[in-house]
C-alpha cells in the first residue's frame, strides 16, 4: 500500500483519506516534518554493503479514536505525509474500506510504468558481430 | 603559514551579496523549480550526486540560488542537509529488481535480458539543434505524452546482472553477503587504509570531474590495465524501511534513479584464473561518473604506485565541498603571510644587490 501512496499525488491521497478525517477524531503526535534517511546498498563485488547517500523525507505520526498511524514518505509534502498517516491509522483501526481505489490506483500506476518500459523497450538492440568468428 | 583577522568591508560585502541579485536575475524571466528539475535532470543528477542528497527539487533550487554553480549548490544542499535529522537508514536497496532504464554490456552483445539503449546521446550528431531554440514546450510535452499514452504496455521484469552468469561459471568470484554494518563517511573520519564501504561512498559523493580525470589518468597508462564495461545499468529501486509498530514488515518510501557500473578487468592474482572486477553507483543518470567510480574502485583494490591507485590521494581529493572550499579560501585576505613572503624576496634581492 505505501508503494501506491508514496507513488500517488497528494490530491489522490488526500481524496483517500478525508474520509477519516471529517469523521474521526485525530489526534497529532508528531507534526508532518522534514528528515533524512540515510540509503544502504549491496554492491555485488564483494557482497559487502555501503552508503551510497541521503534522502530527504517527510514523517508523521497521527492517533486516529486512539489508534495510532505512521507515514514515511520521500520529499517534502506535508499534507500528503499527514494524509498517509491517516490513512495508516485506518488501516490499523480497520476501518480502511478504500481498497478498491487504491488498487485502481496502483493498477493506473502500473500501467504508466508499463507503458513506459514499452518505449524502452524499443531501444532493446540486437548486435550482429562483423567477425563470423566471433560470439 | 600565518593568518590574520581582519574587519572592516561589511558594508561592501553587503552590497556585493545585493549584487548577486542583479547577476541572478539576467532577465525577467523566471527559472521555475520544475523547469530546471525535469529539463536540466543530468544537471540535477550531478548536484545531487555529488552533495550525497537526493532530492530533485532542492537541487534544482540550490542550482537557481547560485546561478547554475555545480559547487555552489552542492555546498547549498549538504548545508541544508546539516540542518536535518537522520532519523531513518533504509532496508537494503535491491538493486537486482531495478525498473530497468538503461542497460549495456561492452563486454558480451549478448546478455540475458538484453540491452537496452534506454535514453543515450552516445549516438547523437553532436551539432546544435537551433530548432529547439524558440521551442514549443507544450506541444512538445503533448506530443511525447501522446507517444507514451499510445503504448501497448509491457511488463517490467527485472533483469539478472551480468556478472551473476560468471560467477555461476567460476570466472568471477563469488562471495557470500557480508552483513557487517558500513562505515559512514559524513559521521566519522575517514581513515587509512579504508573500509569497502567507505571508498564506495566517497567516490558516490565526489566530484564527477575528478573522479573521471583520475579514471581517465588510468586509462591513458597510469594505472592498471583497460577495463571492459561488463554492465551499466540505470533504473528506480525502491527504497524501504522497518514500519514503526512492526518492524517484520516494511514501508516504502518512493524510488530512486541510480546509475550502476561493473567493470570487468584481467584478475591480479597469481594464476590470472578469475576475473577482476571494480563497481560504482551512483545517484540518478551520471553514467561517466559510475564508470570512473568503477575504474577506481579497481584501481584501488589492486593498489600501486599511480595516483589512481593510492587510497589516500583518491578519496581525500575528490569531495566537492572540501575542493572548493580550499580552493575558495585562496581568495580570503592573506595580507601578513603575502608581506612576509614579499619581505623575503626583498631581503634577498637586497643582499644579492
Amino acid at each position: 500500500m505505501t508503494k501506491i501512496l508514496s507513488k500517488a499525488s497528494g490530491a489522490e491521497v488526500a481524496k483517500l483519506a478525508s474520509e477519516y478525517k471529517e469523521r474521526c477524531s485525530i489526534a497529532v503526535i508528531r507534526e508532518p516534518s522534514k528528515t533524512l534517511a540515510m540509503l544502504k546498498m549491496r554492491e555485488p563485488v564483494k557482497g559487502s554493503l555501503f552508503y551510497i547517500g541521503e534522502v530527504i523525507v517527510c514523517e508523521a505520526i497521527v492517533e486516529l479514536d486512539g489508534v495510532k498511524g505512521m507515514a514515511v514518505t520521500m520529499g517534502d509534502d506535508f499534507e500528503k505525509t499527514f494524509d498517509m498517516a491517516v490513512i495508516d491509522a485506518a488501516c490499523n483501526k480497520g476501518i480502511f474500506h478504500e481498497e478498491d481505489s487504491l488498487i485502481r490506483l496502483g493498477r493506473s500506476q502500473e500501467l504508466l510504468e508499463q507503458k513506459e518500459n514499452a518505449m524502452h523497450l524499443k531501444t532493446m538492440v540486437n548486435f550482429t558481430s562483423m567477425d563470423r568468428g566471433a560470439q | 603559514m600565518g593568518y590574520v583577522a581582519v574587519s572592516g568591508g561589511s558594508e561592501a560585502i553587503e552590497a556585493s551579496i545585493r549584487l548577486l541579485d542583479y547577476y541572478r536575475s539576467g532577465t525577467e524571466k523566471d527559472l521555475d523549480i520544475e523547469t530546471i528539475a525535469e529539463k536540466m535532470s543530468l544537471l540535477v543528477d550531478r548536484v545531487m550526486g555529488e552533495a550525497g542528497l537526493y532530492s530533485k527539487s532542492y537541487a534544482a533550487l540550490a542550482l537557481k540560488q547560485c546561478e547554475g554553480c555545480i559547487e555552489e549548490a552542492v555546498f547549498l544542499l549538504r548545508a541544508y542537509r546539516s540542518t536535518l535529522t537522520r532519523n531513518y537508514y533504509s532496508n537494503v536497496l535491491d538493486s537486482n529488481s531495478m525498473r530497468v532504464v538503461r542497460r549495456i554490456s561492452s563486454a558480451f552483445k549478448d546478455i540475458e535480458g538484453g540491452q537496452m539503449l534506454g535514453a543515450t546521446y552516445d549516438y547523437t550528431h553532436r551539432l546544435i539543434n537551433f530548432e529547439i531554440e524558440h521551442e514549443d514546450a507544450q506541444a512538445l510535452r503533448a506530443n511525447v505524452l501522446a507517444e507514451l499514452n499510445g503504448q501497448k504496455p509491457e511488463e517490467v521484469s527485472p533483469c539478472p546482472r551480468v556478472s551473476d552468469e560468471l560467477k555461476k561459471e567460476g570466472l568471477i568470484e563469488m562471495r557470500g553477503p557480508c552483513e557487517a554494518e558500513p562505515f559512514d563517511v559524513t559521521e566519522n573520519l575517514l581513515e587509512y587504509p579504508a573500509d569497502r564501504s567507505a571508498r564506495l561512498q566517497t567516490l558516490s559523493r565526489a566530484d564527477t570531474g575528478f573522479v573521471s580525470g583520475l579514471a581517465y589518468s588510468s586509462l591513458r597508462g597510469f594505472g592498471g590495465a583497460h577495463p571492459t564495461v561488463g554492465e551499466l545499468r540505470t533504473g528506480y529501486v525502491e527504497v524501504g524501511i522497518p514500519y514503526l509498530f512492526d518492524d517484520t514488515q516494511e514501508i516504502c518510501l518512493g524510488e530512486i534513479l541510480i546509475t550502476e557500473v561493473e567493470i570487468f578487468s584481467e584478475a591480479d592474482d597469481e594464476d590470472k584464473l578469475k576475473l577482476a572486477v571494480g563497481y560504482g553507483a551512483v545517484f540518478g543518470r551520471n553514467e561517466n561518473k559510475a564508470i570512473a567510480t568503477a575504474i577506481l574502485d579497481r584501481e584501488l583494490e589492486s593498489g600501486g604506485p599511480y595516483p589512481s591507485q593510492n587510497e589516500e590521494f583518491v578519496l581525500t581529493h575528490g569531495d566537492s565541498l572540501e575542493m572548493s572550499g580550499f580552493l575558495s579560501h585562496l581568495k580570503l585576505p592573506h595580507y601578513v603571510t603575502f608581506q612576509s613572503k614579499l619581505d623575503a624576496v626583498r631581503k634577498t634581492r637586497g643582499g644579492n644587490a
